[in-house]
């Protein structure tokens, strides 16, 4: 056996792993969300209601054509897209001010904030949400408050705003961890550098700083995307009944609607999003990989 | 639990083979729980096939059976604290295990391992079902049989509960859905369901109810709704069956639910699940409210409402209320202690302990409850109470309230 030979068999147990644990409940879920209800797909089929079976030997499209055009899903869909985009444009924004100001300042006002933006992470998201659903609430912290002064506060439980309040909370700690590393392993030599140059604070972080640290920041953005895309626990707890976040959708159409078949192509549709965003991240680590070699 | 019972076997096996060498003794003892802790389901099967081979024919020896809870903590604590306990007292010989689904979350996938396991002819991992799939489980033929030759106590029942469960499913608690109000804002609570819409419009965001699939209490308000605006022929036929030209005639319903939008709290927030009604009720954030008979007397018993809230019946039409049902897996090995426990349950000591701890409507005649209970129910007839929608028809209810009226 080669070198490489022995190289696969070692990476053998994981492969299989992963194609058994991953790659065979995709493949099912694929064929059952076509409309073949035989095999591994019986028992779910044998209960599931409002179900496409196959016509063709390929399988048929109504489920996908009766999700795709339905108003509710589309409107979910647009609502998905945006509290994604929106959030994750605050995460970054706040990520890199915190990296930029922990770099430049080693003030503990700096550190300070660094730490507490990583303390959501040791808080488990249904805590989390619930107090972000309390504290925003009717008789929350924040009305109470402008009451006092004689203001009539917002109501921000159950609507979007919530939910965008609620992912920037939960992913926060993983993009300040991810930027903050990138941006510090920007040379000194190359700041002061840019510096004795004559180049403004601005210009040092927008020239020198982010361009090198590019890559994990690029990291942080399509894992902060993909997670509050696919989230469930903090619209669930936090957003309006509708519009809903597709993981939201996706969960009551397996279980309160039975209808297991539109969710798993919900789920497929959720998949591509991610695998778009996905692709990012792929050209991200290729490009650092390809520099690492060097 | 797990590494208790493993333990356990451990100190069995070292005093069973006193006479082998130490050193077989200790292989024995470490590799017995490596194969029962290796994989949880096959141990549990070997389990189950003994407690089959020495119970079955006997009807001695150690024998368990285990009860899949699939609802709220009250029910948890019911059977955790009350019933099991009094049915091992009874049956010192049986074990009783439990496996808790909080709010029946996984009420799919039990129903399609419940059905994946009768057709395979194998044991699912649980006995006696406490879940509202039993009524859907008892259509597809996947409980066993029940009727008044297996469990003598069901002719003491009301015929009316008796016949809902289909032949396999057996009744053992009642509870329906009541209108809560608050004393202090409310002076006269509405009578009908026409003068409690009137209310919801007149006094924008102080009613609340749950989305129909986060809990049974709006449910129940959705389809009461739905049901006084479509014949009530084709309304009763839900009940029992899916009827597509039935449920054509929801729009009307809908239509009003969805005109209530920017009435109900938040101009429009229905909250997820019964608790969240009940907290927005207790914190005095909502007025009026529809809740769970049960829920609602533990919570009020418990100090989570507080004494000002009261309850009433609408009536024109009244909500929903029914029966809970259990049912026996086709497939048990443990057939004979199953039957026992559902016999124990209908008992008058059980009954009073469900009237008691959970506040539920007892099922078996008031007239064989102590005085205490049989004051606390006077009047309320599980018999009287108005059946919901059949478990798809409600499945297709939650799916087309979802649609239709939050945020249109």
């Amino acid at each position: 056996m080669g070198r490489r030979g022995r190289g696969f068999a070692m990476a053998m147990p994981p492969i299989l792993l992963i194609l058994g644990f991953v790659g065979l409940p995709i493949v099912t879920a694929g064929l059952y969300s076509l409309g073949h209800f035989g095999g591994l797909n019986s028992t779910t089929a044998a209960i599931g209601q409002h179900q496409h079976e196959a016509t063709h030997w390929w399988g048929t499209l109504g489920a996908y054509q009766e999700v795709l055009t339905n108003a509710r899903f589309l409107r979910d869909l647009v609502m998905t897209i945006s509290v994604t985009v929106v959030a994750t444009t605050i995460v970054m924004v706040l990520a890199i001010g915190i990296a930029l100001y922990q770099r430049l300042s080693n003030s503990a006002l700096a550190k300070g904030l660094a730490v507490l933006s990583i303390v959501p992470m040791f808080i488990p998201v249904v805590i989390g949400s619930w107090a972000i659903l309390t504290f925003y609430s009717g008789t929350g912290f924040v009305r109470t408050v402008l009451a006092q002064v004689g203001i009539d506060g917002p109501v921000w439980a159950y609507t979007q705003t919530a939910i965008v309040i609620g992912s920037v909370w939960t992913s926060l700690p993983f993009a300040v961890l991810m930027v903050t590393s990138g941006v510090q392993a920007v040379p000194d030599a190359l700041i002061d550098a840019a510096r004795d140059a004559g180049a403004s604070l601005a210009r040092t972080a927008v020239g020198i700083i982010l361009p090198i640290a590019a890559v994990p920041i690029i990291i942080a953005v399509t894992f902060t995307s993909i997670g509050i895309l696919g989230s469930f626990t903090v619209p669930y707890l936090t957003g309006p009944n509708a519009p809903a976040m597709l993981g939201v959708d996706i969960a009551n159409y397996f279980q309160a609607f039975n209808q297991p078949q539109q969710s798993i192509v919900m789920a497929f549709v959720v998949f591509a999003l991610a695998s778009a965003i996905g692709a990012f991240y792929v050209w991200a680590n290729f490009r650092s990989a390809s520099k690492a070699v060097k | 639990m797990w590494a208790e019972r493993v333990s356990r076997n451990e100190r069995m096996n070292a005093m069973a083979l006193p006479r082998l060498s130490r050193s077989l003794a200790v292989v024995l003892a470490l590799t017995t729980p490596i194969t029962l802790a290796g994989c949880a389901k096959s141990a549990s099967d070997v389990q189950n096939q003994q407690a089959g081979s020495t119970g079955g024919s006997t009807g001695g020896g150690a024998q368990s059976v285990t009860v899949l809870i699939s609802a709220d903590t009250n029910i948890q604590n019911l059977w955790e604290k009350k019933l099991i306990p009094g049915f091992t007292k009874a049956n010192p010989d049986i074990t009783v295990k439990t496996n808790f689904d909080l709010h029946g979350e996984h009420d799919a996938q039990n129903l399609a391992k419940l059905s994946a396991a009768v057709k395979g002819g194998k044991d699912v991992g649980f006995d006696v079902i406490d879940a509202g799939f039993v009524s859907q489980a008892a259509d597809s033929d996947l409980l066993e049989p029940q009727s008044a030759s297996t469990l003598p106590a069901l002719k003491d029942v009301s015929p009316t509960l008796v016949e809902a469960g289909k032949g396999h499913g057996v009744p053992y608690r009642a509870s329906s859905v009541l209108l809560a109000y608050n004393t202090k804002t409310v002076n006269a609570p509405p009578k009908t369901l026409a003068d409690l819409l009137a209310w919801i419009k007149a006094h924008p965001g102080k009613f609340a109810y749950n989305s129909p699939k986060s809990g049974g209490s709006g449910q129940s308000f959705a389809a009461t709704v739905l049901d006084a605006n479509m014949d009530k022929a084709a309304a009763d036929k839900l009940r029992t069956d899916v009827d597509k030209d039935a449920m054509a005639q929801w729009d009307k319903g809908f239509a009003v639910l969805k005109s209530l939008n920017p009435s109900v709290y938040g101009k429009g927030v229905y909250p997820n699940g019964n608790s969240q009604v009940l907290e927005l009720l207790s914190s005095g954030q909502i007025d009026m409210a529809p809740v769970w008979s049960d829920m609602f007397v533990t919570a009020k018993t418990n100090g989570q409402i507080p004494e000002t809230v009261d309850v009433t019946q609408i009536a024109d039409p009244s909500f929903t209320g029914g029966a809970s049902y259990l049912g026996v897996a086709k497939t048990t090995q443990h057939k004979e202690a199953a039957q026992k426990l559902l016999e124990y349950v209908l008992t008058p000591a059980a009954q009073a302990d469900i009237a008691m701890e959970i506040a539920g409507t007892p099922v078996a005649p008031l007239d064989s409850l102590p005085a205490e209970v049989q004051k606390k129910f006077e009047g309320t007839d599980p018999k009287t109470m108005r059946p919901g929608y059949y478990a798809e028809v409600a499945n297709d209810l939650n799916n087309q309230w979802d649609q239709k009226v939050p945020g249109q």
